[in-house]
């Protein structure tokens, strides 16, 4: 008898837990946030870190109670699609996104990906954040494409001018691997450099993206002597290899990209020949770092073993989303209300120290305020960790 | 006989009017693209199966999808072509490009002639870069969706840029096309062609030493297949709005060739049912997570262990049809 | 000049022993091993992790990939390739299981590495400078004559021991070996696990150097073809051959034609084709493979 009250006064205990652990777990309704890229195969790292800079800021909110909306509190799932690099898969990811009811899209990584999703995401409203410089995508008729970077024109000027003043730099050449995405940067950045004034001594050597030996691709370019080696769109698993034949050669100028680079594989593929090495980045410097910021990179850490310093730069994007529909709840479904606010919308950046700000901008660039505003961070290598060699402002 | 047209007649049935209404009752609007990508994909595999079938293992079809892709997009950008001109004038192109090129690399056998279309995909990548006409790196971005279509006044398909979906209209197109290739596909393995292809297979020597014209077949299939290759890269172009170098890689032309494998290469049917459970399969393992790559491959392995000539060699195996 | 001559001797080099085990394992089994850049990326991984992570020396690591792979090749012949190629009616069926195995070592390396790139401190430091003529890292010429000595180690193993002999008389004639007492099923796991050490002796060579990640195996595997293609498939010296002249090619090409901007590649594989148009067997290749 007794042994039955027990037994059934456990079961409604645990009954009423479950219920009530279901009723706290559903008292969030959940905001779906779409990431569509590449996560495995050889240009995993791209996305990677950019998916699990998501999943980190994703999980980080939903343990602290979710996100404010209009009052509402929202928990934050993300729903990833691997595209494998595959501009066909990709408009499959973009399709189950519009399917799912997403309308906010993280990716994809590269141009060719970012501009076959075009027509899927215009025609089922949904905004998209790319990590791909073509500027058609994001000046009008296209209105749907925000940049979530700074694109090389932009930050490439910066650098140079920057090198121009402070370190005297004439002569510049230019080194591109012999894809899309990278030459294109080798082509908009060496006309950039043309027209501050800068001689551009070499900029038709690109090598194969699998190449083992950097060696006879440099060679020309060394011979040829410039201040200044700029590295376009440079992968992270390249990097290293190209700075270490060019010091190996005896170039002693500066080298720069105008890519997101990772310290930890600087150091451990080119070490002390990286240093002065000079790359975009994101806040994440002891200088500029906001405790949030710290706090971020820690539970990035946690949630996956090791920290990619490429996230800095891709923190943002999920950010500027919810911040926006914070700002204006309507754009939760409607695309519409969201680019309307995008032209007024203002936050403080938690991610960085002092007084800088969220909000949307590119129309120098396109016409139309359709990219992030994320501070421009210079940075240099030293001795296996970045320091900030000055911060800029993307119009 | 009619046992054979029964099924044709539900095959048809299915794709054109049941797809479609499942579709409209649960609402999944993302498989039409799904199932185009497959039934594109299909014609493409079905252009390597015909090289298989005589004899040649063709890694090399991603270089035709994407000189069909280009064909398609720089005659509607620069030169002002209806999309419904440049599909059959891609396919064309492929065919001809692909005489001159097979010509010569024909003559190589197995694992040569593999290794040889594998490398001509990088090198229609690299040319893709190089060239002026396709704009480089840059890629062409903007391509018009496909306009409407009348002979004689008489309106036969809408403009697609008009249409409320055009996701069913690119799926009726892309099945459309996969019924055509597949009933050319039938029509040439069951003729008399279809049979010097097969003598092919088994013994190229043997074959001239009877009188057959060995190297006219192989350039004629070779043909055949391409234009499959350049009319899947053509639509794929039209679906997208763009096209760039790396639209179809050395990882497009492998991926056909493993479609064929997966389905059968005994079977005409093979390269459709190979491209749906591959690109479904990966599809429906995106719950998997990071451990996605690894079931889809551990999937394959295993069905090599098990059916190492293909999904339909169960057919084979019941005694059903050969 | 000397100095495009010694980066093509240092890659031919390279190049030379990753083709080795390509066509070592084509000559054996008529197996197109797709999988054969992702075993070299392995035993990068894996001295990666030996010298790196448990901080042991970098000959240490370099056995535990020659160890790790031929270990893997073993098994990869034993319970895969075999049952396939005993069951399969056509020879070509392999090539999807090699691909699936690129596949799966793809997810395994992403699962158990990860996605970045990695690298080993150099081991040793300084430069070569001979009069501006001939600039070469010590490492560099380090790993060079390793990679020679290890090609050199293996030609002399193929001729002077009993499985060296055996494996070559498989390489023949098939039938033949079986009906002159050859252990085929032996043989077939030892030069499969010989290939594939010798990919992952690659990769631990390089990682030193190059460094390491998972994207480099298919377009390793790529090269790779094209290396065994340009010598002949299955001919060891055939293989070597195609390494230095990849290598060569290369060097040259990219020197020279620099000033015309992104067509070095194009003009190699091109090269290639024609070469191939009028020389179906490669240099020293059986005519159809």
């Amino acid at each position: 008898m007794l042994r039955r009250t027990v037994l059934k006064s456990t079961a409604l205990a645990a009954a009423a837990s479950f219920g009530m652990f279901g009723a706290a777990f559903a008292e969030n309704p959940v905001l779906k946030i779409g990431f569509v890229g590449v996560t495995s195969g050889p240009a995993a790292a791209w996305g990677t870190s950019n998916q699990r800079s998501m999943e980190t800021r994703a999980a980080w909110i939903n343990e602290t109670g979710g996100y404010d909306i209009g009052g509402t509190k929202y928990d934050i799932e993300i729903v990833s699609f691997d595209d494998q690099k595959d501009p066909k898969r990709a408009i499959a990811g973009m399709e189950q996104m519009a399917q799912a009811g997403i309308h906010y899209v993280v990716g994809p990584n590269v141009d060719d990906g970012a501009a076959a999703v075009r027509p899927v995401a215009e025609q089922n409203g949904i905004i998209y954040f790319p990590y791909a410089f073509p500027k058609e995508l994001y000046t009008a008729p296209a209105s749907n494409a925000v940049l979530g970077m700074v694109a090389n024109y932009q930050s490439g000027p910066a650098i140079y001018k920057y090198l121009m003043e402070n370190n005297g730099v004439k002569k510049v050449a230019f080194v591109a691997a012999n894809e899309s995405d990278p030459l294109s940067q080798r082509d908009s950045g060496s006309a950039a450099a043309k027209a501050l004034g800068l001689e551009i001594v070499s900029d038709t050597v690109t090598y194969q993206v699998d190449t083992t030996d950097f060696t006879p691709v440099l060679l020309p370019i060394i011979q040829t002597a410039p201040d200044l080696l700029v590295l376009s769109g440079v992968s992270p698993a390249n990097a290293p290899q190209l700075i270490r034949s060019a010091r190996e050669l005896g170039f002693t100028g500066l080298i720069s990209t105008e890519t997101a680079q990772d310290a930890a594989v600087l150091q451990e593929g080119a070490g002390e020949l990286a240093n002065g090495f000079i790359s975009v980045g994101g806040a994440s410097t002891a200088e500029l770092a906001s405790d949030q910021m710290k706090e971020f990179v820690d539970r990035y850490t946690k949630m996956f073993g090791e920290y990619n310093d490429e996230s800095n730069t891709k923190v943002y994007a999920l950010e500027y989303i919810l911040a926006t529909i914070a700002a204006n709840p309507a754009g939760m479904t409607d695309v519409e209300a969201f680019k309307a606010t995008m032209d007024t919308f203002e936050a403080p950046n938690p991610y960085m120290k002092g007084d800088a700000k969220l909000k949307y901008v590119g129309t120098t660039s396109f016409g139309q305020k359709r990219q992030v505003s994320v501070p421009l961070v210079v940075n240099t290598f030293n001795n296996g960790a970045f320091e900030t060699l000055f911060v800029a402002q993307v119009d | 006989m009619s046992k054979a047209v029964l099924g044709v007649a539900a095959f048809l049935l299915f794709v054109f009017v049941v797809v479609p209404l499942l579709i409209a009752a649960t609402g999944r609007w993302d498989l039409y693209y799904t199932l185009t990508s497959v039934a594109l994909l299909s014609i493409g595999s079905m252009g390597v199966w015909l090289t298989f079938y005589i004899g040649r293992i063709n890694i090399g079809q991603g270089a035709y999808a994407l000189m069909g892709g280009y064909v398609s997009a720089v005659l509607m950008t620069k030169a002002g072509f209806s999309f419904w001109a440049t599909l059959p004038l891609a396919g064309i192109f492929c065919a001809v490009i692909s005489v001159a090129i097979g010509l010569p690399i024909l003559r190589l056998r197995g694992v040569y002639f593999a290794m040889v279309t594998l490398v001509l995909t990088e090198v229609t990548r690299l040319t893709a870069l190089a060239l002026p006409v396709t704009n480089g790196a840059k890629g062409i971005t903007s391509i018009p969706l496909p306009g409407g279509l009348s002979v004689f006044g008489i309106p036969l398909i809408p403009d697609f840029a008009t249409l409320e979906n055009p996701k069913l209209a690119f799926y009726l197109l892309a099945v459309t096309l996969m019924v055509l290739s597949f009933a050319a596909l039938w029509r040439i393995v069951n003729s008399r062609l279809g049979h010097l292809c097969r003598s092919l297979q088994q013994n190229e020597e043997l074959a001239s030493s009877i009188g057959v014209n060995t190297a006219y077949l192989r350039v004629l299939a070779y043909a055949i297949s391409s234009f499959f290759g350049g009319l899947a890269g053509a639509v794929f172009v039209a679906i997208s709005q763009s096209i760039y170098p790396s639209s179809f890689v050395v990882n497009d032309s492998v991926n056909f060739m493993l479609y064929c494998f997966v389905g059968g290469l005994g079977f005409v049917s093979g390269p459709m049912v190979g491209t749906f459970l591959l690109y479904f399969g990966w599809d429906l393992l995106s719950i998997a997570k990071e451990y996605q790559l690894l079931i889809y491959s551990s999937a394959m392995i295993a069905m090599m262990l098990v059916l190492p000539n293909g999904i339909l060699s169960l057919l084979d195996r019941k005694g059903g049809k050969k | 000049m000397e100095q495009i001559l010694a980066n093509g001797l240092y890659l031919g080099a390279q190049y030379a022993l990753i083709a080795l085990g390509l066509t070592l394992i084509f000559s054996l089994m008529n197996v197109l091993n797709f999988a054969h850049g992702q075993m070299y990326v392995f035993g990068g991984f894996v001295t990666y992790t030996v010298v790196a992570q448990l901080g042991l020396p970098f000959i240490v690591g370099l056995v535990a990939s020659a160890l790790v792979l031929a270990v893997m090749g073993a098994l990869i012949e034993v319970f895969l390739f075999r049952p396939v190629i005993r069951k399969s009616k056509r020879d070509e069926s392999t090539m999807l299981l090699a691909a699936g195995i690129a596949f799966f070592l793809d997810a395994v390396i992403l699962l158990l590495f990860g996605e970045k790139q990695r690298g080993v401190p150099k081991i040793v430091g300084g430069v070569l400078n001979w009069d501006m003529r001939i600039i070469m890292p010590y490492d560099r010429i380090l790993i060079g004559v390793l990679a020679i000595a290890l090609i050199a180690g293996f030609i002399a193993l193929m001729q002077y021991t009993k499985a060296g002999r055996a494996m070559r008389a498989l390489a023949q004639d098939r039938v033949a070996a079986q009906l002159m007492g050859v252990d085929v099923d032996r043989y077939s796991m030892i030069g499969f696990a010989l290939g594939a050490m010798l990919a992952g002796l690659v990769g631990g060579l390089l990682v030193t150097i190059t460094g390491i990640n998972l994207g480099m195996g298919g377009p390793t595997s790529v090269k790779a073809f094209m290396m065994i293609m340009i010598g002949g498939a299955g001919v060891i010296s055939g293989a070597i051959a195609g390494g230095f002249i990849l290598g060569m090619m290369e060097s040259i090409g990219l020197t020279v034609l620099s000033a015309y901007g992104d067509i070095t590649y194009l003009a190699i594989f091109a090269s290639l084709m024609v070469f191939l148009a009028f020389r179906p067997q490669g240099l020293m290749g059986k005519p159809w493979g």
